[in-house]
């Protein structure tokens, strides 16, 4: 007797969890659904791409950097996402509410620069970006 | 057979300590992709030797000190043998001569193989080396890269080049569960250090290793079989010296 199993999205929060948990030595339920990646985490660069690879490993789903960096900006080029200071405009934000279930442009402190558009990335945005790539493969 | 299923990339492997590290990762049972550039006879050979001992090989002409040419060789390496998981970076040349005695670009092709091969080819085996997160990677320098000889400004500072490179690639790559170590070979007769041994027969030189004798082809490739197999499993970023104690004396070592 046997079945197959199929991965459901709770199986990909675990694996991205774990992935982050073991990249960023911290404990699996620290990763917490909402918490961001390399903002609340204190991911770097280097850990994200630790991150990739551990989920490539363990799902067989390959996510690259460039992806989530696609995501985040959906082929809107630069001059049309922000101002001249690199400061995310209207249509970046409108953007990012559409691929970022969770931000809230109401709740900004401060101006959103591309720079911290990355920051906004958290471990269900990456667990929802894995559940679309495994359908997708 | 400690390397069997294993998959490896040996540049420079016509000859000299390529050759024998081709032969012996072979001999663990390791597929070997025997590198050359314009020696194409010998890596032949070298594949036919791996053969009639019952291993698998295969040659591929490259210059390594081409970005482009590098990445071809490691796809065809990738189609010819399956996914690789072993890099040996083994090409290398010498200019010798005095600073005051040379053009004043002699270092640029020294250092465009001897180290700029090692990171084309370390730049191109890393994406899948990482994604398997379990591979090696050993560059072969040598003990001149931590210390000054004259006539070999270039040779040594682009294995002084290696050797950071070796150190800095180990860090960035521990945690995708690839290791990086170089193996500092001393005086090793080869066709690369003709010219220093030239004066004597290298007799003055042999008086100045504590060992009192050359190494051999097969003591230098022994140590990067050690570094590409699971005995080094937890060693990373080393710099293995095999010259007979060259390094370790300070001058003469004597009065």
């Amino acid at each position: 007797m046997s079945e197959t199993l199929i991965p459901t999205t709770t199986d990909y929060l675990s694996a991205v969890q774990a992935a982050v948990a073991d990249a960023l030595g911290i404990d699996e339920d620290e990763a917490v659904p909402e918490a961001t990646l390399l903002g609340e985490l204190g991911a770097e660069s280097i850990d994200l791409l630790d991150i990739l690879f551990r989920l490539e490993r363990t799902t067989k789903v390959k996510i690259t950097v460039a992806d989530i960096a696609d995501l985040l900006q959906g082929g809107i080029p630069d001059e049309e996402f922000g101002d001249e200071n690199e400061v995310v405009n209207d249509t970046g934000l409108t953007h990012l509410e559409k691929v970022l279930p969770q931000f809230d442009r109401a709740q900004l402190t401060e101006p959103l620069t591309a720079e911290g558009v990355l920051g906004l990335f958290t471990v269900q945005n990456l667990t929802d970006l894995l559940t679309e790539r495994a359908k997708a493969a | 057979m400690k390397l069997k299923d294993r998959t490896a990339l040996v540049t420079g492997a016509s000859r000299g300590i390529g050759r024998a590290i081709a032969l012996g990762l072979a001999e663990q049972g390791a597929a070997v992709a025997v590198n050359y550039r314009s020696r194409r006879e010998d890596a032949l050979a070298v594949v036919k030797e791996i053969e009639t001992a019952g291993g698998k090989a295969v040659a591929i002409g490259a210059d390594v000190a081409d970005p482009q040419d590098a990445a071809r060789l490691v796809e065809e390496a990738n189609r010819l043998l399956g996914p690789l998981n072993l890099l040996v970076n083994n090409a290398g040349v010498s200019d010798d001569g005095l600073i005051y005695d040379s053009p004043a670009d002699a270092w640029l092709n020294v250092m465009k193989t001897n180290f700029g091969g090692a990171y084309h080819c370390t730049h191109a085996v890393m994406e899948q080396f990482m994604a398997q997160g379990a591979a090696t990677i050993v560059n072969i320098s040598s003990a001149m890269g931590e210390r000054g000889w004259i006539g070999q400004s270039n040779y040594s500072a682009s294995k002084g080049a290696l050797n950071s490179f070796t150190r800095c690639a180990a860090v960035e790559l521990a945690r995708f569960g690839v290791r990086v170590n170089a193996v500092l070979a001393g005086f090793t007769p080869t066709e690369l250090v003709g010219e220093v041994m030239q004066r004597d027969g290298g007799k003055s030189i042999k008086r100045q290793i504590p060992m009192r004798r050359f190494a051999t082809v097969e003591q230098v490739a022994s140590a990067a079989l050690f570094l590409a197999g699971p005995d080094s499993g937890y060693t990373t970023g080393e710099l293995l010296c095999v010259d007979g104690g060259f390094s370790a004396q300070l001058g003469v070592g004597r009065p």
